[in-house]
């Protein structure tokens, strides 16, 4: 995707940025989760190993590869599935099927596609969108480019990523916001949207697509 | 929805969150495989959800899920074909006058006659397992569903016998207010054969168990209605059910949903349109105070 905020080398600037230059312990912190080496204690940590690495021991059947990209996403894809679903055993269900896809057929995902952790997110809401309606799967809506690598493997990251795209969120105009809501985490279709709200149906089209620009742009910005 | 051919702005968004209906769906998908531009515009589209699924408040996953997915995936393990190159056995140097050079000899003299064999043996286990995994899978999922309908026949056996249970205690409850009911007396001709009802009502449990016989037949669209009567002066008429009878006139309602603790001064029947009416329509063909 084109969030430049999800560029490792550019988020790590920002986060530097956003922390100041000295004297604040954060900085070391945070520049270390980028080195590999904890620089409070001086000890060298083990890299985390990365996405592609992973998907390759799960196609050699490794079940400790899997254990690891559970550990790693789990809580992405629970979470959207949940506030799609609002039921935690049906979102345990979405979970395990998507994480069972993974290791039935590692290349499902290939490490072209991008983010592994952006793909799940996705696919944890259009299962569960599936589920509410009770579809099968879509597999052209899966089979997905993202433009460009989010790296969501570092939790500090993630959730760095995570509370700028609510802060931007919730600068959204309200009408916005609402139409959004309901398309994503709902699932209604722009028809539906349209007769509840009572919008003409062009004005809901662009109000979905202006939202998700404007999130776009504040990453940018 | 194309303009030029090309996905309109606002239907990548659809597209993406799976919005458009089914037949767009498809007429974007086909012309997403021949369009490296639109495909571009659609991945930097999914971009833009995957920052907003990431608004999701986030929660743990419950511990046992993890278990859970750990057990499927020992459960479905998978069958690895064996790559004779990054697996090649680089061999282990020693001395040439050492004990192990002696043992290793006879081995490395030998020419490597079976190794095809082996590694189609290796194949042909491999083949074999995979057939009894999913042998086994199959079997597992046919015990799974055996057990469902098992487990719903027996909770249906169970709320049978319950409902059977609080018939008899209703029938034998001897503080039961019992009720006959006939025709009464300004209801008209007598008929040849006088219906008749019997209503055992428990107030305490709401549990009711009327019969009735010689009930004439119904026109097709009418269906008779019970009524509990409260005994408090102005109450309504609280429907108690609707029957039909059979063709000797014999009919019976049991265990209709009543609210519990009414107390009843009595029960009567009228005939109403199919699917039942919330008041009484006269005139009234049977009731016992």
């Amino acid at each position: 995707m084109t969030l430049e905020g999800c560029q490792d080398s550019s988020l790590s600037k920002k986060v530097d940025r956003f922390h100041g230059p000295s004297g604040n312990p954060f900085d070391l912190r945070v520049r270390s989760m980028n080195s590999g080496m904890d620089e409070s204690t001086g000890v060298a940590r083990p890299a985390p190993e990365d996405d592609a690495e992973l998907l390759k021991r799960v196609l050699r059947g490794d079940e400790r590869a899997m254990a690891v990209l559970f550990d790693r996403y789990s809580k992405i894809v629970y979470s959207v599935a949940l506030r799609v679903l609002r039921d935690t055993a049906s979102a345990e269900d979405v979970m395990q099927e998507i994480f069972m896809q993974i290791w039935r057929n590692p290349n499902s995902f290939a490490a072209t596609k991008g983010s592994l952790g952006g793909w799940l997110a996705v696919v944890a809401r259009n299962r569960s969108i599936d589920t509410l309606r009770r579809k099968r799967p879509s597999e052209q809506v899966e089979e997905m480019n993202l433009a460009s690598a989010c790296n969501l493997a570092d939790e500090a990251e993630r959730t760095i990523l995570m509370e700028r795209a609510r802060a931007a969120v919730k600068l959204l105009p309200t009408e916005q916001r609402k139409t959004l809501e309901m398309a994503f985490f709902d699932g209604l279709t722009h028809s539906e949207i349209a007769e509840m709200t009572g919008d003409p149906l062009g004005t809901v089209k662009t109000r979905i697509r202006s939202a998700l620009l404007t999130l776009r742009k504040a990453f940018q910005a | 929805m194309n303009i030029a051919n090309h996905i309109t702005p606002d239907d990548f968004y659809l597209f993406a969150l799976q919005l458009l209906p089914d037949a767009d769906m498809k007429s974007a998908a086909t012309h997403l495989k021949e369009c490296a531009a639109c495909r571009a515009q659609l991945g930097e589209v999914q971009g833009d959800l995957v920052t907003y699924a990431l608004t999701a408040e986030m929660r743990t996953p419950p511990s046992q899920a993890r278990e859970r997915l750990l057990r499927q995936v020992a459960e479905e393990k998978k069958v690895i074909p064996v790559d004779p190159v990054e697996h090649k056995i680089e061999p282990v140097l020693y001395p040439r006058n050492s004990r192990m050079f002696q043992m290793d000899a006879p081995e490395e003299r030998e020419p490597r006659r079976f190794a095809p064999v082996m590694a189609w043996v290796g194949w042909g286990v491999a083949a074999g397992l995979a057939v009894v995994a999913g042998m086994q899978m199959n079997q597992r999922k046919l015990v799974q569903d055996d057990l469902a309908v098992a487990t719903a026949q027996m909770s249906q056996g169970a709320a049978q016998s319950a409902q059977a249970k609080e018939v008899m205690r209703t029938l034998h409850d001897a503080s039961a207010m019992q009720v006959a009911m006939h025709i009464p007396l300004n209801a008209g001709a007598v008929p040849k054969l006088d219906p008749e009802g019997h209503a055992t009502y428990a107030p305490s449990t709401g549990a009711l168990v009327f019969v009735a016989d010689h009930l004439d037949p119904l026109q097709p669209g009418k269906t008779y209605e019970l009524w509990l009567l409260p005994a408090t002066a102005g109450e309504a008429p609280i429907p108690a059910g609707l029957f039909k009878p059979d063709v000797n006139g014999d009919a019976s309602v049991v265990m209709p949903e009543l609210p519990k603790g009414v107390t009843a001064k009595g029960f009567g029947v009228t005939v109403e349109n199919d699917g039942g009416s919330k008041t009484p329509t006269a005139p009234i063909v049977l009731a016992g105070m």
